[in-house]
């Protein structure tokens, strides 16, 4: 998955596609996964942060091809949908994917290496992120879930914090060339 | 996988696979009644057409086998009708044997009852143009051994005497005739009188006097006066009598149905018919069909129904109430 996503893509000429070093991709989503998971039952601070999202918007971001961040996307969801208690596979997998496609679409665009961006594109691609599942819920589930609320407009502000310093971490799995 | 991953289609495979996920989810999420929503949406998705083929093909369908099945039952009504009239002809067929057989089993019963008696089975086979007379015509002739003044009876009763002769075929005169007469007695008080032919359907018994008790539906009889009908056939049964001057009025009721006769028995002789039992075998009978055979005495061990047994079987001599009643017929001796 990583020489998937770290070949081919190729982005807008004024902005720079960066490479990481090899397994790093994978290692950082199993890991994101496998927090997401294990420290789920240690409380619900957890669950303020979506850690796969933001690897999926990380990853989609810097790397800027559509493909590989909806595949990244896609991958990331369904795992996470796998891990999950009760989801039907596939319900974060579509949110993911579009949050990955868009995600890598918007990167592809625009400079997302200031914290000022990442918090923004954050904010909303966790509203984006979080849209598509109510919509998936509602419309496939018949589960009235809320597109939007006062408690996800706190979740969306603090996952947007922690990913500008989540983001800068990642930056350091980056190769220099 | 370059061309696929390629950012020329990057819109398409974003739909596909988004789409391999909503069908994914659609194999796994159940909806009302534990039915998958792939199974749902699949029956939504094909239900509207299939509604509309079905209808289609109902309106096709019955239109197309109304039409054929409209066309079957008027060629199949077609049929039924000829089948019916075929059935109705054969049943009027069937009818008429079985009347036919009915008749000639009572000939053949009353022949055997009388073994004794030569007689010959005729059919009926026309009647007088006059509607005065009474008169019919039988398929037996001279041929046959038929004469003049020979009993034409049936297993019922006295039906009248062969009046004319023809090769073969023979007229009859019935009683009832006017100009008929029949030598008759009451099976009771052995009263004797003549049955003459009023041109009604009743005859009328004539020369009883009025001091003579006379009740309805006693039976009466041949008694023999006449040599024309043997002694004891019944003839009919007294319908009405009143006081008349210086005899009776008395009407009879004929015991023949005068009036639908088909098939009847001519007696060859004059000998009286007496019930007798015997042991002999069965009875060759000759049927009334057209043909010149003659009459072969038969034997049964049965009852004859025509003789009511009548309490005295000697000669009846006149009755000294009723005088001397004159000869019914002209005595005609006959070879």
């Amino acid at each position: 998955m990583s020489s998937m996503l770290n070949t081919g893509a190729r982005s807008g000429p004024n902005v720079e596609v960066h490479r990481y070093y090899s397994g790093a991709v994978v290692i950082v989503c199993f890991l994101a996964l496998v927090f997401q998971a294990f420290l789920h039952k240690y409380g619900r601070w957890v669950e303020l942060i979506d850690l796969p999202l933001l690897v999926t918007i990380y990853f989609g971001v810097s790397r800027r091809n559509p493909v590989s961040g909806m595949f990244l996307g896609a991958i990331i969801g369904i795992l996470q949908d796998a891990l999950s208690h009760g989801n039907p596979i596939g319900l974060y997998g579509i949110a993911k994917t579009l949050v990955g496609y868009l995600a890598s679409s918007v990167g592809a665009q625009v400079d997302t290496e200031h914290p000022a961006s990442r918090f923004i594109l954050v904010f909303f691609l966790f509203h984006f992120h979080q849209v598509v599942l109510a919509a998936i819920e509602r419309v496939l589930l018949n589960h009235p879930e809320p597109f939007f609320t006062v408690r996800l407009l706190l979740d969306s502000l603090g996952t947007a914090a922690f990913a500008v310093f989540f983001f800068a971490l990642l930056d350091r799995l980056r190769r220099t060339s | 996988m370059q061309a696929i991953f390629s950012r020329r289609q990057p819109l398409r495979l974003l739909a596909g696979v988004v789409l391999a996920q909503i069908f994914l989810l659609a194999f796994q999420i159940k909806r009302e009644h534990d039915v998958r929503l792939i199974r749902y949406w699949a029956v939504e998705a094909i239900s509207p057409v299939e509604r509309a083929g079905a209808w289609v093909f109902s309106r096709v369908g019955g239109f197309w086998s109304g039409y054929v099945g409209l066309h079957n039952a008027r060629v199949e009504n077609e049929r039924l009708r000829g089948e019916l009239d075929r059935l109705r002809l054969r049943n009027a067929q069937l009818e008429t044997e079985a009347g036919e057989a009915h008749r000639l089993s009572a000939l053949l019963d009353f022949r055997q009852v009388h073994p004794e008696a030569p007689m010959l089975a005729a059919q009926v086979i026309g009647a007088s143009a006059d509607p005065i007379s009474h008169t019919l015509f039988i398929n037996r002739g001279e041929r046959d051994r038929v004469r003049r003044n020979m009993a034409v009876i049936t297993p019922d009763g006295v039906v009248g005497k062969i009046v004319e002769i023809f090769p073969a075929a023979a007229q009859v005169l019935l009683i009832n005739d006017k100009d008929s007469g029949v030598g008759a007695l009451f099976s009771d008080t052995r009263t004797h009188g003549v049955i003459r032919g009023t041109g009604d359907i009743r005859p009328r018994m004539d020369y009883v006097v009025n001091t003579e008790k006379v009740r309805v539906g006693e039976a009466i009889l041949t008694s023999g006066e006449d040599r024309i009908f043997p002694k004891g056939l019944l003839v009919g049964t007294v319908a009405d009598a009143a006081q008349g001057n210086p005899f009776q009025t008395i009407h009879v009721e004929p015991a023949a149905r005068l009036d639908r006769l088909e098939d009847v028995l001519v007696l060859l002789s004059l000998d009286e018919l007496a019930p007798q039992k015997t042991e002999a075998g069965p009875a060759e009978v000759e049927p009334a069909a057209p043909a010149s055979a003659t009459a072969v005495p038969s034997k049964s061990p049965v009852t004859a129904p025509l003789n009511p047994a009548p309490k005295n079987s000697e000669p009846i001599a006149p009755s000294s109430h009723s005088g001397s009643p004159p000869a019914a017929n002209p005595p005609a001796p006959q070879p």
